[in-house]
């Protein structure tokens, strides 16, 4: 995809004041009718559902898989929801997009797939495990924590960009300026 | 790969009747709020570029802080909303338990990898079902570092859950003031806050040449 398609792609998204108030209306119908929105659980959940397919009993047994539902519910479905979410508004605003490396990983480590595989495995591997040691993530403790006032999630907001910000910053250090 | 989730969740579903760790209930309405609410939430992600690794790793490299505007105004928003909506009727509020050492490692822990792979839990999930291969590995190494913590539960919990652990604490409480004032205030501020970060990128982005950057969408 060449530069004045990316350009077109971001001037057709959403602006972020009309997307925040969007999301905070969300958040609000979300709390009034089940719960606050949450993503991290899920992989827990999931956990335990392949578990139970191949046969294991670790879903019964581990200590805290058995904490986890043994059933789909609201939550579950929220996380559902949000792959489906973001496959229908791609389609409908023509931004599906198949690529395997981003544009900007590109531009500081080249197109190795499995370079990139590699980092979003460990990322994504991370992120649970952090998560899931602080009992939430981005959304249960940041957008729902937060916005509840709890002490927790501005603790862990803090927290995220205390070491992410260093990160990013370490991996995309010198090159030009 | 959805109808697959789909035929997971049935055959787990079937196989118990236990009502432990549920979120939201499991009947057919919640079931159909749940995956609308979840439908909305994706949508918003991907619409405003919040499920792009460009977007997400330059807000962290402090380039673009567009994303980082647009969640602390949901945040903002949210907080009123539920304080208001819990002022006059009942709001499923869940304060999340205090507890300093894992809180804070398990933060630590996922910054790094929020920044090695430039998604969240739920923006991987919102990336992959726009079709981006990375964003799934993101999505499978998320499912085994779940099952990792699962796996090392029974140390990490005496070691990082159960020492410093406060319980559920809110803001209001701590306070002493009521909650749709403090969630007004915080609201506030986040307001603020955003239209300072907008102004503080709008007079830095003739100076640099970094512009070219903050555009990319993947």
């Amino acid at each position: 995809m060449d530069l004045s398609n990316e350009q077109a792609l971001s001037r057709k998204r959403l602006n972020w004041v009309a997307g925040g108030i969007l999301l905070g209306l969300l958040n609000t119908f979300a709390v009034a009718t089940y719960g606050a929105l949450g993503a991290s659980r899920n992989y827990v959940v999931v956990d335990g559902f392949i578990a139970r397919l191949l046969g294991s009993d670790i879903s019964t047994a581990n200590s805290y898989l058995s904490q986890m539902p043994s059933q789909a519910d609201w939550l579950l479905m929220v996380g559902l929801g949000m792959i489906v979410g973001g496959f229908l508004a791609a389609l409908a605003t023509g931004t599906l997009n198949m690529r395997s490396v981003p544009r900007l990983w590109i531009s500081r480590f080249g197109d190795s797939k499995p370079k990139r595989f590699a980092s979003a495995f460990a990322g994504g591997f991370l992120l649970l495990l952090g998560a899931r040691v602080a009992g939430g993530c981005t959304s249960g403790h940041v957008l729902s924590g937060v916005a509840q006032l709890s002490i927790a999630g501005f603790l862990f907001g803090a927290a995220i960009f205390a070491s992410g910000i260093p990160t990013a910053k370490l991996l995309y250090r010198k090159k030009e300026s | 790969m959805i109808l697959g989730f789909l035929t997971i969740a049935q055959a787990a579903g079937e196989t118990a009747n236990d009502t432990v760790g549920i979120v939201g209930g499991t009947g057919a309405r919640a079931i159909i709020f749940g995956l609308v609410t979840g439908i909305a939430f994706g949508a918003i992600l991907q619409r405003v570029g919040a499920s792009s690794y460009g977007m997400i790793v330059n807000m962290l490299r402090l380039k673009d802080l567009t994303i980082m505007k647009f969640f602390f105004l949901a945040v903002g928003a949210g907080s009123l909303g539920i304080y208001l909506v819990d002022a006059v009727g009942t709001a499923h509020i869940g304060i999340a338990p205090l507890y300093l050492l894992g809180i804070t490692a398990g933060g630590l822990i996922f910054g790094v990898g929020w920044a090695l792979s430039g998604y969240c839990p739920g923006t991987s999930l919102v990336a992959m079902g726009e079709g981006k291969v990375d964003a799934a590995f993101t999505v499978l190494g998320g499912l085994a570092g779940a099952l990792t913590l699962a796996l090392t539960w029974d140390w990490i919990k005496p070691a990082l859950v159960d020492p410093l652990n406060y319980g559920p604490k809110n803001l209001p409480d701590v306070l002493g003031v009521k909650p749709l004032l403090v969630a007004t205030v915080l609201t506030a501020v986040i307001v603020i806050f955003v239209m300072y970060l907008d102004r503080l990128g709008k007079s830095h982005k003739p100076t640099t040449g970094e512009t070219r950057g903050t555009t990319a969408s993947s």
